[in-house]
């Protein structure tokens, strides 16, 4: 054996990856936080920093206090809950499915989540508090479909994500069956959300589904250690007391919930669930619990950082958030498979 | 358990055992006893059981008839946590997590000894780092799995295996892809686990004689069926090879340990060419007639 320096260094690979992750971590929540007042204090109305920051808490004049709780806060924190859940429920799909590119958004649960929530919008008169439950049931009938037509044992997480493109293609093409074919004013509503965007969410959504992408991501947290496990194989997962099978569906089912309650908040996203674990891997080093908070963070900032570019920024206004992460979006997938070349995509669960 | 148990005691057992991939039975009406406190070797040829047998002793394949017992209750009927408590596995290949170093892969060992609420112990810590001793990977413990040498990459393995502190330990085929000072190093660590700690190890192993010295009971199995099971000197016959291996061979006293060292018959080679090659001309050809 060679010298027993790194043993007696009191800083253990493990601690130093865990001090760089909560220290990112750190960084995140305060541009997170920085970059929603930022974006409480932007609008046609200009407001000051601290002036909207203490408008959110309802102190200052009742126009401010009013313009930011009810314009601005709800678009901003729907972006927020939806980034997270996105970039949670990405890195969760991931892992489990063992391929970097088995994304809720790629392999059509976002879709389904879309259709299931366009159904609920374009048929009127139903509350939009039962946005998110529509969403949910609808990127769980993908996820079922998916299993019926993919799972089978010895499966090729490659053919399950074919035909999660499929999908994905087919349910988009519902959608857009579905606003030509309902009434002008109901449709335009339909269009305007599932091209992903955050315009117009109101507190009720914001609370409904943001209430329950906290609740799931507090799960995700607390089984986090499951999938470490799971990462070790069907076998060696087994012997250490883990059913595999049940531990992946459950947790899979978990990630199609926090899609899908990302997709009732800002209509069909994409790339940000694709994006974010990848970058969080480079900048952060392999999974922990702490990089999960990372993760979570991350998706938050980029999503909301999307929509204040596309609302302020951006020479065309009006630009739904979903077009900016296509566009910073698309490349790095295309970086990503040609990096892939190198190594083996296509693998199996065992 | 505190129950005082004699070296002979079975500690797994299995009656009537069928194990099935779909509808191909691969391991039939077995009727098997692992004693206690001894290392165990299944042997047999390419395609007998061996490991379909070991994933039915370690739960991962539920029994199609019969049943495997652990100190004498059905393996399926206690809670997999519990089970893994008491069992520990090390799979033939498995899968290496991304980037994953020793440290946190053999802390994923301690995974049946946490709640979900629960945190990291000192126990824990203190099992790992027992464990990484013992198998001399503590000074490995930052490096990535994925960038070391198989036979350091088997330590971190059997490390983990260890901070799941199971006093049964399964092991198929431990020595496969290591070269052979690492293949001994890996049963010498078996057989101080053993020794020191008393525990129970089963592991398949494909090289009789390694078999027959650090086992103190051989099971050999042919075609899904127990072709003979008792310890190494009483089992392994030169009958018994050819009937399951078929191969002929002497058994012979291995010179360092005693232990029977099977020695296969020279290929009969046409007339003269022994003396040929003896008198150093090139034999370029040897299978050419």
């Amino acid at each position: 054996m060679l010298t027993r320096g790194s043993a007696m260094n009191q800083r253990s690979a493990l601690t130093i990856a865990r001090r760089r992750a909560l220290l990112l971590c750190a960084t995140c929540a305060a541009t997170l936080a920085a970059l929603i007042g930022t974006a409480l204090s932007t609008g046609d109305m200009h407001i000051p920093f601290f002036t909207a920051v203490r408008a959110l808490f309802g102190a200052g004049d009742s126009g401010t206090v009013l313009v930011v709780q009810q314009f601005r806060a709800p678009r901003v924190f729907a972006a927020v809950f939806a980034g997270a859940a996105l970039a949670v429920a990405g890195s969760m799909t991931q892992r489990l499915l063992r391929n970097p590119l088995a994304s809720p958004d790629v392999i059509g649960v976002t879709g389904g989540a879309s259709c299931g929530a366009v159904l609920i919008l374009a048929t009127g008169g139903i509350p939009a508090a039962l946005t998110p439950v529509a969403a949910v049931a609808g990127g769980l009938l993908v996820a079922v479909l998916l299993g019926a037509s993919a799972w089978r044992s010895q499966v090729s997480v490659t053919r399950l994500v074919l035909v999660g493109v499929a999908l994905q293609q087919g349910l988009a093409a519902v959608v857009n069956l579905m606003i030509v074919r309902f009434p002008q004013e109901l449709a335009s509503q339909a269009l305007q959300w599932s091209s992903g965007s955050l315009y117009g969410r109101t507190w009720t959504e914001v609370w409904v589904a943001g209430g329950a992408i906290v609740v799931g991501g507090a799960v995700a947290a607390l089984t986090q250690r499951r999938v470490a496990v799971l990462d070790l194989g069907e076998e060696s997962a087994g012997g250490l007391g883990l059913d595999p099978r049940r531990a992946r569906l459950g947790l899979l089912v978990l990630a199609v919930l926090l899609a899908s309650l990302a997709a009732a908040l800002s209509g069909p996203i994409g790339f940000v669930a694709l994006v974010v674990p990848h970058l969080v891997r480079r900048l952060a080093g392999p999974p922990t619990p702490a990089t999960l908070a990372l993760t979570a963070l991350t998706g938050a900032v980029l999503l909301l950082g999307a929509d204040y570019v596309a609302l302020n920024l951006l020479p065309i206004r009006g630009l739904p958030a979903g077009s900016v992460t296509a566009t910073l979006g698309a490349p790095w997938l295309l970086v990503l498979m040609a990096r892939s070349r190198t190594k083996p995509v296509q693998r199996t669960l065992t | 358990m505190s129950v005082p148990t004699t070296a002979a005691a079975a500690r797994l057992a299995t009656r009537g055992l069928d194990l099935r991939y779909g509808d191909r039975t691969v391991v039939r009406g077995l009727d098997l006893e692992i004693p206690g406190d001894a290392v165990t070797a299944i042997v047999g040829p390419n395609a007998c059981g061996k490991s379909t047998l070991l994933r039915g002793l370690a739960r991962l394949l539920a029994p199609a008839a019969g049943t495997v017992t652990l100190d004498g209750s059905d393996i399926h009927r206690i809670p997999a946590r519990t089970l893994a408590k008491s069992l520990g596995l090390l799979p033939q290949q498995p899968v290496t997590p991304e980037a994953i170093t020793v440290e946190a892969l053999v802390r994923l060992g301690r995974h049946p000894h946490q709640r979900l609420f629960g945190t990291w112990s000192g126990s824990d810590q203190a099992a790992v780092e027992r464990a990484l001793e013992r198998t001399g990977a503590d000074a490995l413990r930052d490096r990535p799995v994925d960038q070391l040498s198989g036979g350091q990459r088997q330590r971190a393995w059997i490390a983990l295996a260890l901070a799941q502190e199971t006093n049964l330990l399964l092991l198929d085929e431990p020595t496969t892809f290591l070269d052979l000072r690492h293949q001994l190093d890996v049963l010498n660590l078996v057989a101080d686990l053993r020794a020191d700690a008393g525990r129970t190890v089963v592991m398949v192993l494909h090289d009789l004689g390694q078999a027959a010295r650090y086992a103190d009971h051989l099971v050999v199995l042919h075609d899904g069926g127990l072709a003979a099971a008792g310890p190494p000197g009483a089992v392994l016959t030169a009958e018994l090879v050819a009937q399951v291996f078929e191969v002929q061979c002497r058994v012979v006293p291995d010179p360092e340990t005693g232990t029977p060292l099977v020695v296969p018959l020279a290929r009969r080679r046409p007339a003269g060419r022994a003396d040929r090659s003896l008198r150093g001309e090139s034999d370029l050809c040897p299978t050419a007639h």
